[in-house]
C-alpha cells in the first residue's frame, strides 16, 4: 500500500524534466550589500538581514509586501507596494524597476513564508533578482523603522 | 461500535477518497510549491521536506483511489488516519509556535493554520475511523475479506 506510491513518486520525480532535488537547499543568504551590485546570468532569489534591508530601503530599492490584505490594513513599510493579484503585482514592479533590478519582499516575520512563495511565483514572471528580507514587519517594527499608516 | 448502512460507509469512502484525490492533484503538479509549505512548519529538518513533496502526493492518490474503488480498504483507511494526525500534530504545533503560515493542504488555496484547519482535518479522521470499523462494506474489490476476519 506504501511502497508503490513512494516507488511512482521517486520514479516520476527522476524522470521528469524539472525534477525536485532530493534535499532542499536553503536560500543564501546576503550578509554584505556589495554583493548585490553583480549582474546576474541566471534568476536567483537571495535573502538579507535587517541591515542590508535598511540600507537597501534608503537607497530607494522597491519593497513588496507579500502579506494579506487585512495585515496590510495596519501598515506596510513606507513606499511598499502590494496586490492580491500577481498578474497586476508583477506588472507594476515591470513597471518600476524591470526585470533585472533588485526588489525586496518581506511579509510577517522569520516563519510567515508568503514572502518566499511570492518570491518564487514572480520569478516565474522573469524577475532576475528577488530579495527576501526574512525578518519581514516584524523585525522591521521592532526596529522603529518607517512605516506607512494605511488609509 | 453500532453497524451502520453500508451505503452511508460507501458515501464516507467516496467523499473521502475525492478529498485525498483533490488534495493530491496541486502537489503533484508543483512539488516545489508543496516543499516549501512543508517547510514553512519549521518541523522536518536537514531539507528532507522535498523528499516528502515528492512522495506524499503519491500516497494521498492511493488512498484515495483505495477508498473509492474498495480496493484494500482497511490499509487506506488506517494509512490516511495516521496521516490526519500527523497534519493535526503539524497544524498544532504551528499554532503554539504562532505561525501565521498557509496550511498547504491542497484543497484551498490559501486556507492558514488554524481551528478551522484542525477541525475539518478532525471530521475527516473520524471518517476514516469509521470506515476503518465498519466491516459490512458495499463495492469493495479486494480483497473481499478485511483484516480482522
Amino acid at each position: 500500500m506504501i511502497t508503490i506510491p513512494v516507488f511512482i513518486g521517486i520514479i516520476i520525480n527522476i524522470i521528469k524534466p524539472k525534477s525536485l532535488p532530493w534535499v532542499a537547499e536553503p536560500i543564501l543568504l546576503i550578509k554584505n550589500q556589495n554583493d548585490l551590485s553583480a549582474i546576474l546570468s541566471e534568476p536567483e532569489i537571495r535573502e538579507i538581514g535587517l541591515s542590508v534591508a535598511f540600507n537597501l530601503h534608503n537607497d530607494g530599492t522597491l519593497f513588496v509586501d507579500a502579506r494579506e490584505e487585512e495585515y496590510i490594513k495596519e501598515g506596510f513599510i513606507t513606499g511598499a507596494i502590494y496586490d492580491d493579484d500577481i498578474e497586476v503585482l508583477a506588472a507594476k514592479i515591470d513597471t518600476l524597476v524591470g526585470l533585472d533590478r533588485p526588489f525586496v519582499i518581506y511579509c510577517s516575520d522569520d516563519d510567515c513564508g508568503s514572502s518566499e512563495d511570492l518570491a518564487y511565483n514572480l520569478q516565474d514572471w522573469g524577475f532576475m533578482n528577488i530579495l527576501v528580507f526574512k525578518g519581514g514587519w516584524k523585525m522591521w517594527t521592532e526596529s522603529g523603522y518607517q512605516v506607512q499608516e494605511n488609509e | 461500535m453500532n453497524k451502520i448502512h453500508p451505503v452511508i460507509v460507501l458515501c464516507m469512502r467516496v467523499v473521502l477518497g475525492i478529498v485525498f484525490l483533490v488534495a493530491s492533484y496541486q502537489k503533484i503538479l508543483d512539488p516545489q510549491q508543496f516543499a516549501r509549505e512543508i517547510s514553512n512548519y519549521h518541523f522536518i529538518p536537514l531539507g528532507l521536506e522535498n523528499v516528502v513533496a515528492i512522495i506524499l502526493p503519491w500516497i494521498e492518490v492511493f488512498i484515495g483511489l483505495g477508498l473509492i474503488l474498495g480496493i484494500m480498504i482497511d490499509g487506506s483507511s488506517l494509512i490516511s488516519g495516521v496521516l490526519l494526525i500527523m497534519f493535526n500534530l503539524l497544524v498544532i504545533q504551528a499554532m503554539i509556535r504562532g505561525f501565521n503560515i498557509e496550511c498547504g493542504c491542497g484543497l484551498k488555496e490559501g486556507q492558514m493554520v488554524g481551528w478551522q484547519k484542525l477541525m475539518e482535518n478532525m471530521t475527516l479522521l473520524i471518517t476514516s475511523y469509521i470506515i476503518f470499523n465498519q466491516k459490512n462494506r458495499s463495492f469493495q474489490l479486494s480483497p473481499k475479506t478485511s483484516l480482522s476476519e
